[in-house]
This record gives structure tokens, sequence and C-alpha cells, in this order.
């Protein structure tokens, strides 16, 4: 601190005067003014404000890229273009008249009412890589594709079918579960065109059962006219050549040729881009011949078709997926599990959710009662039966009680003594007036035998025989008089030929005569004529024998079909429904043997 | 088109591409028998707004027939309060034209025929590419057209179920865009990839 010195202070003239005053001497001091205070200096140390920087967004972001390979396919013709100024959404043409249709006089389901439904390809969820997912989600929607790729369809298909082909195309590994009916070949010859047309499968084996092979050859045709295909038969040296055919992108081989043919595929170094199984719950037991020499084979993607993806038990999945997905799915899962797991590989589709406006299906269960003669018969050669097995005691085989039940239930369909049958009675008297209304029916039995005497009977009615003794001519032949030639109303097949694959949807009615041992199968012979296509409702009547082994299996099957739904509904997986060891042995109030449960009837 | 077409290589996915148009009926219009055949492309640039991430920018090249060719999409970019005070009511232009239009348009290997965007503030990219651009949306939606300001235009024209207004420096080019947008138009939506965008960025902002 400082103070303010006299230097500042300002200089006046003054005079002395003595005043003689005694003693005292005053000097007059006269302040010109008051003083300043004293000021006082304070350093103030103010700091520099720090300088915020505020980002101007001046650098650029990150970038990734990613290439796609564009389809090999034709640009579209003007006429398949979108419509400009339309007021309508873009929809496929008018479907071309099926040449099949024509042929046949089939008829044909009506092409559903444009709409505007556009469907995406989603990714599988085991797609991981991005780039990968990215081509899926950045393709257009797959009413575009096709409209876009000059390809035609002998009919357009259903809003549920593109969602089909949307399922498949992105696929290596998928089983399409959807109900009897709904056009599982459709949808997989349409998703394996598309794959041809795009590049991403040049070769592409389709399996199916034996008796199907003639059904794929037309679907194809239809559904794929341009490409070409060829059907792997005849003996070694001509399937070796047709294996070794590198230009024909489709081939078409049953089952036990490729069981057959393992060896020669190998031999041959033959690999697939795509293999489908048609009716693939052929390889639900691994251990299986088929299921070996079916996953024998090298390929890229693998799909499954299949109505009953389930008909026993659970291990039946675990069995399909071996194939598409091998390792995915265990046998040690629970249904909850399993479901969970399977999900993204299963589309199911029912006709009641995806096919609100399908004719119905009036199911009739025709409860007969047996004749006094078969009922005596049948009596005796129950008590018999049952006395020999409960004589047996421990030693009684599941052999033996099935030998019971299929005895049993043959007297059901004709007294084996007087070749008496309350069925057939109640089926001609049906069948007199669905023949004098011009109409058609499918009449199943499991035995090919009860066929040839049903057809004896049924003469007047032009009965022809469907049946797996049968050649592959001859059932061809046999389908095609059914489906041309009037006089003939009647169609007798068994479940095993006549179950599966065939397109029967102008009949009308369907009389299961004897029942199957499992309903999966019986839906599959119902499915031959209520699928698209039906033109009316179909009446499907099963015939069941009052107070017999009909009526006590109806009652097993049926408990165990309600709580199998109840178990795998939420997995999307039909349900399992088929007879136990323990079943059938109840069937007659017999305690199974202890040897562990084995699976008794499929 | 027979078999005799060359096929011009100009880049590897131009290649790929080409490998596509061998079976070419029509030719597009830069194909000419005998000289180097490249299918248009068409480019839909825009961006996708998440709460947590930032912006992210996507651009999608796809083919005559919707199909895609390449697809590039940004790191999500966050805006900061700050800046949205400082950028006031440029921000947009600024974070969607240069900022994520003008890199994503760099790294694209094929040059489309016209860029379009759903995103009005995605114009801005203009200033920053060759290539004309135009804003795309539904015919039911309304247009801006005086609120493009100085980049406004009143070129607009309709296709199929998309309005389309070219930015005003391609204005005088309307005729000719609208040509070369009713080749692609003919195949799908024209609003159409921009779903397209946005689910692959839902998709990578989910991996």
């Amino acid at each position: 601190m400082t103070v303010d010195s006299a230097e500042s202070r300002p200089v006046h003239s003054w005079r002395a005067t003595d005043l003689a005053l005694p003693g005292v001497a005053v000097v007059p001091r006269v302040e010109p003014r008051i003083a300043r205070p004293a000021a006082l200096r304070f350093p103030i140390d103010v700091p520099r404000p720090a300088v915020m920087q505020v980002d101007l967004l001046d650098t650029r972001p990150s970038v990734r890229s990613f290439c796609f390979q564009a389809p090999v396919a034709p640009p579209p013709t003007p006429a398949r273009r979108r419509a400009h100024n339309s007021d309508s959404a873009a929809t496929l043409l008018p479907a071309q008249p099926s040449k099949r249709s024509e042929a046949e006089g089939e008829a044909e389901a009506e092409a559903p009412a444009a709409t505007p439904k556009r469907t995406r390809i989603a990714p599988p969820a085991d797609v991981v890589k991005l780039s990968e997912r990215f081509f899926y989600l950045l393709q257009p929607d797959l009413e575009t594709i096709l409209e876009t790729s000059s390809l035609e369809f002998p009919r357009q298909p259903f809003p549920f079918q593109f969602d089909g082909m949307a399922f498949l195309m992105p696929r290596h590994g998928a089983v399409l579960a959807d109900e009897m009916g709904l056009g599982k070949s459709m949808q997989a010859i349409s998703s394996i065109r598309l794959l041809v047309r795009s590049g991403q499968a040049r070769r592409v084996l389709v399996v199916c059962p034996k008796g199907l092979v003639s059904n794929w050859t037309r679907e194809l045709a239809d559904w794929a006219p341009e490409i070409l295909v060829a059907v792997i038969e005849g003996d070694q040296q001509r399937r070796r050549w047709q294996w070794s055919l590198a230009d024909v992108p489709v081939k078409v081989a049953n089952y036990e040729v490729v069981v057959r043919d393992r060896d020669l595929i190998a031999e041959l170094g033959l690999s697939f881009d795509l293999m489908v199984l048609d009716e693939a719950q052929r390889i639900k037991n691994r251990e299986s011949q088929t299921s070996e020499a079916v996953r024998s084979v090298p390929r890229r993607r693998s799909w499954a078709l299949t109505g009953t993806p389930v008909e026993n038990s659970s291990d039946d999945l675990v069995g399909v997926f071996e194939f598409i997905a091998p390792g995915h799915l265990n046998e040690r899962m629970s249904p909850k599990v399993m479901g969970a797991a399977a999900a993204d590989h299963v589309l199911r589709r029912t006709k009641d959710k995806v096919l609100k406006d399908m004719p119905p299906r009036l199911n009739r269960d025709e409860r007969i009662e047996l004749t006094p003669e078969q009922r005596e018969t049948y009596r005796r050669v129950e008590e018999e039966g049952v006395l020999r097995l409960s004589t047996l005691g421990e030693e009684a085989t599941i052999q033996n009680v099935f030998e019971l039940v299929l005895r049993l239930k043959q007297i059901c369909n004709f007294d084996t003594f007087t070749g008496e049958s309350a069925k057939l009675d109640c089926l001609q008297a049906d069948l007199e007036e669905i023949h004098a209304s011009g109409k058609k029916a499918l009449v199943f039995s499991q035995w090919v035998e009860t066929l040839g005497r049903l057809r004896g009977s049924l003469s007047r009615f032009g009965a022809l025989e469907y049946h797996g003794g049968m050649s592959t001519t001859a059932r061809d032949d046999c389908i095609r008089q059914f489906k041309t030639e009037k006089k003939h109303s009647v169609l007798l097949l068994s479940y095993g030929a006549g179950a599966v694959g065939l397109n029967l949807q102008f009949s009308e009615y369907v009389f299961l005569f004897d029942r199957w041992w499992n309903p999966a199968v019986e839906d599959q012979a119902i499915n031959r004529a209520h699928r698209i296509g039906a033109a009316g409702a179909v009446t499907v009547t099963r015939f069941l024998s009052a107070h017999t082994i009909e009526e006590r299996i109806d009652e097993v099957l049926r408990r165990k079909r309600d709580l199998s739904d109840m178990i795998l509904s939420q997995a999307g997986v039909p349900a399992a429904s088929g007879l136990t060891q323990d079943d059938l042995f109840a069937l007659f109030k017999l305690a199974p043997p202890r040897a562990p449960a084995i699976r008794a009837a499929a | 088109m027979d078999g005799s077409v060359e096929v011009g290589r100009r880049d590897a996915a131009a290649g790929r591409r080409a490998e596509g148009s061998l079976q070419m009926e029509q030719k597009s219009a830069e194909t000419v028998i005998g000289a180097v055949v490249e299918p248009r492309a068409y480019g839909f640039l825009t961006v996708v707004e998440s709460g947590t991430h930032g912006v992210f920018g996507g651009y999608l090249l796809v083919d005559p027939w919707g199909r895609p060719l390449e697809f590039h999409c940004t790191a999500p970019v966050k805006v900061s309060r700050a800046q949205q005070i400082l950028f006031g009511s440029t921000l947009q232009s600024h974070l969607h034209g240069q900022q994520i239009g003008g890199t994503l348009l760099a790294e694209s290997t094929v040059t489309p025929d016209v860029v379009l965007t759903d995103l009005e503030p995605m114009l801005h990219v203009r200033s920053h590419t060759k290539l004309p651009v135009a804003l795309v949306r539904e015919a039911s939606a309304d247009l801006p057209a005086a609120t493009f300001g100085s980049l406004g235009g009143t070129s607009s024209f309709t296709i199929g179920n998309a309005s389309v207004r070219p930015h005003a420096t391609d204005a005088a080019r309307g005729d000719d865009l609208r040509e070369r947008l009713e080749e692609l138009a003919a195949a799908v939506d024209l609003c159409e990839p921009f779903e397209r965008i946005r689910a692959a960025i839902d998709e990578a902002q989910r991996r």
C-alpha cells in the first residue's frame, strides 16, 4: 500500500506578521482543500475465458458398403409391366389357362382378386452375415420379382402361397408343412423356378414317392414350363446317363432310386444346389436306409415337404431335421423347446386359416351296426383271440395283438365266412345317389383285398382301383380315366398309394371304408378331394362299426390328437397321434409286456 | 437381343449387372447393339433417425427392375444441442445434404441416372454432386411447393403413385428425368425402395 505524498500539493505564497503575542507563535497553515482519500490498488487477476469448440459437423461419417449380384433374368415384357396412371396396385397378369385343366376338365381355383398385399422375402434367422441379410431385405417384393421376370403361371397364386415362396427361397433348410391341399408342390416348384432363373440353383433334385413321380413331372410342366426336367428311371446304365445330364436343371427321382443309386451318386461326384423331398415323413426314421441314402447326397439347400412332419411323435420331426439341419433338434428336447427351435425352419398353414372361402368339408361319422352274421363272426374271433393272448400272458407280443386287431377290422369290412358287409350296403346306397347326380366319389381302404371285393360289388358305378400293387402306367391310366370318363363315379384307393400327392379335387365325396391307424394319414386321403380347386363342399363319410375294435381305436386316437394339439400348437407342428404298443394292448384291456415301448402303428 | 452383344465392364458391379442383361429383349436407353451395355441405375437416398443412436444415412442403387445393385449406409451421426442451436434452420439441410448425402454418393461405384430422396433437406445434396436429384413423395401426399425457397422448382410430375419434383437445378431436365424414371416405375413404386432402406437400417441397428 502507498500513500499519496505532498508532491502534488499546490504551492501558495504567504507573509508572516508579528502580532506580538507572547510566547506563542501560531503559524497558520491553510490546507487548500480536503485531501483526497488514499487510493488503494488491488491487482485483479481475471483469467482469460476458456474457448469452447463446437463441432460443426464437418467430419464425414464412416460408411459401410454392400454390392449385390443382380439375378440373371430377362427384363419384363411391356405387357407385364406395372400400369401407370392406374388406380390399381400392380398385379400379376391374369393367369394363363392351365393346359392340364383344359385337357382333363379339372376344376381350377378362381384366381384371387387383385390385392395390394406385397410379400417381402425376410432373411432367415440363421443368416448371420449382415451383407447376406441385406441381400434379402433389399430385394423388391416377391410379386415385383415375379412380374419383372416374365414368369407366367397357370393361375395366380394365392397370397399365402406367395408367403410360402418367400419362406422357402432364402432358406437352406426348410420344412413346408402346409396342410394337404394347399399347394406345397406348386410353392416348391415356383421357388425352384425363381432360384434357377436367378442363377442361385443350377442343379436341383426332387425326391418323391414312386407313385408321385408322374404327378411331379406334370406339376413341373405346369408351373415351370421352361425348365428342363429329367426323371431318373430305368436300368442302371440308363440311370447313370440320366444322373450325368449336366444341362438339365431339375432331376426327379423316387426314394427307392436314391437308395439304389447311393453309390452311383457318390461315384459320379454329384452334388446339388437344392434337394427337395416330397412326403418327407418317409425319412422320419433316421436309421432307415432311405433316410441314410437321402442324407448322403451332397447338397447346399435342403427342403422337406410334408403335411405331417409329426405322424407319431416329435421324434419324427427330429428325423426330418436330420436332413434339413442336422443336429438342430434332438429327441431329448421337450415339445415346447423343440417347437421353438424348429420355428424358423417350419412353415405350417391350415386351410381354415388361409382359405376362408374354401368350400367346407362336411364330416359325417357313420356308425354302422354289423349284420347279425358279421356280429357273430366278430364275437367269436374276438373271444378266441383275447383268450389266446391271455394264455400267452407275458409271452404275448405286439405282433400277436396286431394280428388280432387286423383280423377284427377285416371282419368289420366283410364277414370272412359269409362275405356280408353292412358297410358295403351303406356305401352302395350312398353311391346310387352320387352316381345319379353325376358326381364322383373316392373310397379308401387299407386293404387291397377289400378294394378288390368292393370293385366287384360296385361295378355298376364304374368303380376303378388304385393301389401300390399296380404299375405306374396302370395307375396313371386309372387316374386319367376317372377324371375324364363320366361312367366312372367311384375310385377305390388304398391309403398307402392314394393318400398322397394326387389331385382329385373334382371329387365331392370321400368315404373312409375302414380307418387308418393315424388320423394324419386319413386327413391326407381326404385332402385328395378337399384341396384348392375343389368345386364345392366335400362330404367325408367315415364308416365306423359300432361296438367293435374300430370304435375303441377311434376313441384312443381322438384323445391323443386332442392332447397333441394342445402341446404342439405353439410350435405350429401338426398333431402326433399314432398308436403305441401300450395303446394296442389296452384295446383288449391287456397289460403290455415289460419291454421298452415301441411305436406300434403309423 | 442376341448373344453377340458385347458386355462392357465399367466396374465390378456393372459387370455383374451386365451379366444379367445378356438375355435382354428390350434395350434401355443407352444400350446399343455391339456397344457397351450399361443398364440404367437409380439411386435412393434417405436417412433414418434413431432416438438412441442418431441419424443413419442409407443409399440404395437399383437396376431398372428394382433389384439392388449396391447399398451404402453410414454410421449414426449424433447432433448435439449446441449444433442444433448454431446451425438453426440449416441443420437438416447441412446434415442430410452435405454430411450424409454427400458422403454416401461419394462411396458409390455405380453412377445412377438420378438420385431420388423422400426428404426435402436431402435435396441439398445437389450442391455436392453433378447427378440430378429429385424429391419423391406419394402422389396423395402434399409435395412442398413454395417451401423449396431458392431450391424450389415447379417442374414436378406424377408417375404411377409417386409425385416427383426435380431439384431446381434440374428443373429444365424434367422431361428427360420423367422418361428415365418411367422405366423404373414400370417395375416398382418409386416410394417403395425407401422402405427397403429403412428395413435394412433397422436390421443394422439390431445387429
